[in-house]
């Protein structure tokens, strides 16, 4: 049966009803709405489903909604302001970094916690940061060139 | 090569026009669509590959708190479908399944949990069948029947041997005598494994019932039109009674361009007059929707000491699985490959089996055919002493010689393309031990077929842009560049409308190589009709001829006289009172003439002679765009699909059960695609030698990228460690076996499909 569960997202409390058995994924598409976060798999294979759990990147289908009641969640959603995309969203928009676009906000959100944990990080190390993250469209290429970029950004203005 | 300043909008990067949408998480796919009422569809697998299905039980299901319907085959009108002329398959089966993972029944609940235990409420009896999963043992007579009414399908063909669906041949020359007059003949059976085409997006999409009837679908689709006939065809309703609206679509690369399990959720919202959204789980997108199925290629060719192919005889076994449901063509017609070769005998044979049926994939059967030829290419060169470079530059197809399809060849640049990967590669090269250097040269021609386009002047001067196409990889964005280009207006001025099947002209599938190509032309086109509307409208405005006007940014104006003249704003607030009314330019074709795609690849690897494992160390590919509507794009393609076929090559071999034809790796856990980490940085060089036809000179793209990888990736291990691997995947435990000197048995008896035939 359905459950009441408070949850944190994008800096907001939001009052749910969800089932035990939700995963974090489910709660967040059916429940919250926020459909941005993709199930390629539901199986932890993909990606497509990251979210940041108190800044760290989880594939949001492997995580139980009900335990991340006292998490900071935030999702693609949750990226962009009144002023305008991330450094990284932008970034993607500017090297071409996407295609049929499904496997991007959990590239995003893989590459926006990477990079806040690494802001120096070598083309060798953002392969590793998003391999866990599935693309059948670009080949990548343009994907770790936009997120070289985004590093590249975040450090001048930091 | 061609100059590029004459462009003011084509040849420069743009940003998608939909990328906003989708960096923000925003667009919106069609599992993304939540309607009020909605209910969730699952599906019940057959766990048999060819049974009859003695009785089915859905009691217990529909029973269940929270079910609202429950349909299987018998609810459906008894009409069978196809994916072409054959119509060889029922949308879900009504007595006999065949094969493991076929969906017998469908059950619409409040939610996917509900729906899910109603599944397994479901009990089925069914009654066995002889079954085949072997192609080449299904080809013998006596074989079990996948089909054993195959004769009487509408649309059945003339075909040889036991089941057989479909027989593709040509044939040029006296092929014998070449033979018999070549110095050298060299023979090859190669063998392409099972690929599954690793969208990203699940199937998905929601059905719904308009309040007059119409049935609404929101479907993830690369052929809305495609959905609608096929949707027409097993509801037995008039099209005029569907409406598709293609949602954003989440990757397909073929596996969308046909209907799908459209008509399940569409029959349960019809039964319960509610919403129901059907999204597929990753086991059973690979289970239950057609990957492509493994190849058999056989290749010979006679060939003269100077390295002249005098002659080539292709055989393909192409397993089609239960259902033809990607078309019968497998790529046999590129067996001759980008070579001109005087004398050939092509022949494919589609053969039933009792497993999950084949879908199409980008260039459907060309990469594995690609594998075969370009793999005996460097066997032949290697057999005459002659470096492979050099045998592909001199049997290379020029301007004006004739195609498989017997269509003049017409300029260009697959000679650059060569040339430039010998420069980038800088080939020939010493290289140090357990290294080695491989090339493939692959060979597509630009997609038709179809196409529609209409242009409208908006109050502000910008444009909107109707076709009928969906999005596919950036294609809309591509669309909007030759239409600004076309018309002298900034890429930001044009707004590509979203549509659907209501309101959208008729046109062709999203695939191919076809959208830029042919429906680009269409844009072209219409925007060039817009232009002449605009033109006799400020001929009549400023009271001058039309032949004395010019078109640019945004404005016609008088040529003698550039501060006289009307801008596109001026001109939309003008059309309302004049006698043409508002401005539309409107344009459609159905097909466009043959212009070929050439491109040359080649990989650098590295051998580890104790494990077998290779080392993608540099892929480099030079690929003939005509000229690049959106670079950034073009790039986007060429990776991709490169990275796609560096995927065919090393990792992606997708297992079916020898008993059974199960799908044995159904998920993406087990069945291995690229990862950014396993991959080099991807080499690009743009050729542009612009085409005849084609908006703006330019040619397809998309799908040859995918084809080279096997075959250079091959031959470059040839080249690091000497061996030959004539199966896929090239993976470490097949190259170490080489390399100890254990190939895989490739079986293949051309004498008794030569003999078939009366060939002796």
């Amino acid at each position: 049966m359905k459950q009441p569960l408070t949850l944190k997202i994008n800096g907001e409390n939001r009052l749910l009803l969800v089932e035990p058995f939700y995963s974090l994924l489910d709660c967040l598409r059916d429940e919250a709405r926020l459909t941005g976060s993709k199930k390629g798999c539901d199986e932890g294979d993909c990606g497509a489903c990251t979210v940041l759990l108190d800044g760290k990147p989880v594939t949001s289908c492997l995580v139980l909604a009900h335990s991340a009641h006292d998490a900071e969640i935030t999702t693609i959603e949750g990226l962009a302001d009144v002023d305008g995309l991330s450094p990284v969203q932008k970034a993607f928009v500017e090297h071409g970094g996407l295609q049929c676009g499904f496997c991007i906000p959990g590239l995003i959100m893989s590459a926006t916690g990477f990079l806040q944990a690494n802001p120096e990080p070598t083309e060798e190390d953002v392969r590793f940061a998003i391999g866990g993250n599935l693309c059948r469209c670009t080949g990548y290429n343009r994907v770790v060139e936009a997120i070289m970029a985004a590093a590249a950004e975040m450090r001048e203005s930091a | 090569m061609t100059t590029t300043t004459q462009f003011k909008v084509l040849e420069q990067n743009h940003p998608r026009v939909d990328a906003y949408e989708k960096v923000t998480g925003r667009a919106a796919y069609a599992s993304d669509v939540y309607l009020p009422g909605m209910l969730a569809c699952k599906l019940l697998p057959s766990e048999r590959n060819h049974a009859r299905i003695v009785s089915i039980d859905t009691g217990a299901a529909a029973a269940l708190p929270g079910v609202r319907a429950v349909v299987t085959g018998t609810d459906f009108p008894d009409v069978r479908f196809g994916s072409g002329a054959l119509r060889d398959r029922y949308v879900m089966p009504r007595e006999v399944v065949n094969f493991v993972g076929e969906p017998i029944a469908a059950v619409a609940a409040d939610d996917e949990a509900t729906a899910q235990e109603a599944i397994e409420l479901i009990k089925v009896e069914y009654e066995d069948i002889p079954s085949v999963v072997n192609p080449l043992a299904a080809m013998v007579d006596g074989a079990a029947s996948v089909h054993p009414d195959l004769e009487s399908y509408e649309g059945y063909g003339f075909t040889l041997g036991h089941n057989v669906s479909t027989l593709l041949d040509a044939d040029r020359g006296d092929v014998e005598q070449a033979f018999r007059d070549a110095d050298v003949v060299v023979e090859d059976v190669y063998r392409s494994q099972g690929i599954n085409q690793g969208f990203l997006e699940p199937m998905a999409c929601v059905a719904d019932v308009e309040p007059s009837g119409r049935l609404v679908i929101y479907a993830s689709t690369q052929g809305p039109y495609q959905i609608r006939a096929g949707l027409a065809a097993v509801l037995e309703m008039p099209v005029s009674r569907i409406r598709i609206v293609p949602m954003e679509l989440g990757g397909g690369f073929g596996a969308k361009l046909r209907l799908a399990f459209e008509a399940f959720p569409a029959l349960l919202a019809m039964r319960t007059g509610r919403p129901v959204k059907l999204v597929n789980t990753r086991e059973e997108v690979f289970t239950m929707n057609g990957p492509r199925l493994p190849v058999t290629n056989y290749v010979r060719s006679g060939v003269m000491n100077d390295g002249t192919i005098v002659a080539r005889e292709a055989y393909t076994i192409f397993d089609v699985g239960a259902y033809l449901g990607a078309g019968p063509n497998s790529g046999i017609g590129h067996g001759i490959g980008a070579y001109r070769i005087p004398n050939f005998r092509l022949r494919s044979y589609g053969v039933y089996t009792n497993k999950i049926y084949v879908g199409s994939y980008r260039a459907s059967g060309v990469a594995d055919m690609t594998f075969a030829v370009e793999s005996h290419m460097d066997h032949i060169a290697h057999e005459i002493g002659m470096d492979p470079y050099d045998l592909r530059l001199h049997n290379a197809l020029r301007e004006g010689d004739v195609s498989v399809s017997g269509a003049v060849v017409p300029s260009n640049g697959l000679i650059e393309t060569l040339e430039a990967i010998k420069e980038t590669m800088e080939w020939p090269r010493q290289l140090e031990d357990g290294h080695g250097l491989g090339l493939a040269l692959c060979e597509w021609r630009s997609g038709s077929g179809p196409s529609t386009a209409a242009i409208s002047i908006n109050d502000d001067g910008t444009v909107s842009l109707l076709t009928g196409s969906t999005d596919i990889s950036g294609s809309d964005t591509s669309l909007a560049a030759i239409a600004a280009e076309a018309l002298g207006i900034p890429m930001s001025s044009v707004i590509v409308a979203k549509r659907d099947t209501d309101m959208a002209p008729y046109t062709g599938q999203s695939g191919g190589s076809r959208v830029v190509y042919s429906q680009g032309t269409a844009v072209q086109r219409a925007a060039e009709d817009t232009v002449q509307k605009l033109m006799a409208l400020a001929a009549e405005r400023l009271g001058v001829p039309e032949d004395a006007l010019g078109c640019e940014d945004g404005r016609v104006y008088v040529m003698d006289n550039e501060p006289q003249g009307l801008t596109f704003v001026q001109l939309a607030a003008a059309s309302i009172t004049s006698r043409g009314g508002p401005i539309i330019g409107t344009a459609a074709l159905s097909s466009m003439p043959y212009t070929p795609v050439f491109a040359a690849q080649a990989a650098e690897v590295k051998v580890d002679r104790d494990t077998g494992q290779i080392k993608l160390l540099r892929y480099v590919q030079a690929q003939d765009v005509g000229v690049a509507i959106n670079p950034m794009a073009v790039e986007g393609q060429l990776d991709g699909g490169v990275v796609q076929g560096i995927g065919r090559a090393l990792t992606e071999d997708q297992q079916f059960d020898p008993d059974n034809g199960a799908v044995r790796n159904p998920s993406f856990a087990s069945y291995l695609m690229p990862l950014a980490i396993d991959l080099p940085e991807i080499e690009d060089v743009l050729i542009r030698v612009p085409a005849e036809d084609g908006p703006f000179g330019a040619r397809a793209v998309a799908e040859p990228p995918g084809f080279g990888p096997p075959a250079a990736i091959a031959n470059a291990v040839y080249d690091a460690v000497g061996v030959r691997v004539k199966q896929l995947p090239l993976s470490g435990e097949r190259v170490l076996a080489a390399l100890n000197g254990e190939y895989d048995d490739i079986p293949f008896d051309v004498e008794a499909l030569r003999l078939a035939e009366g060939i002796i």
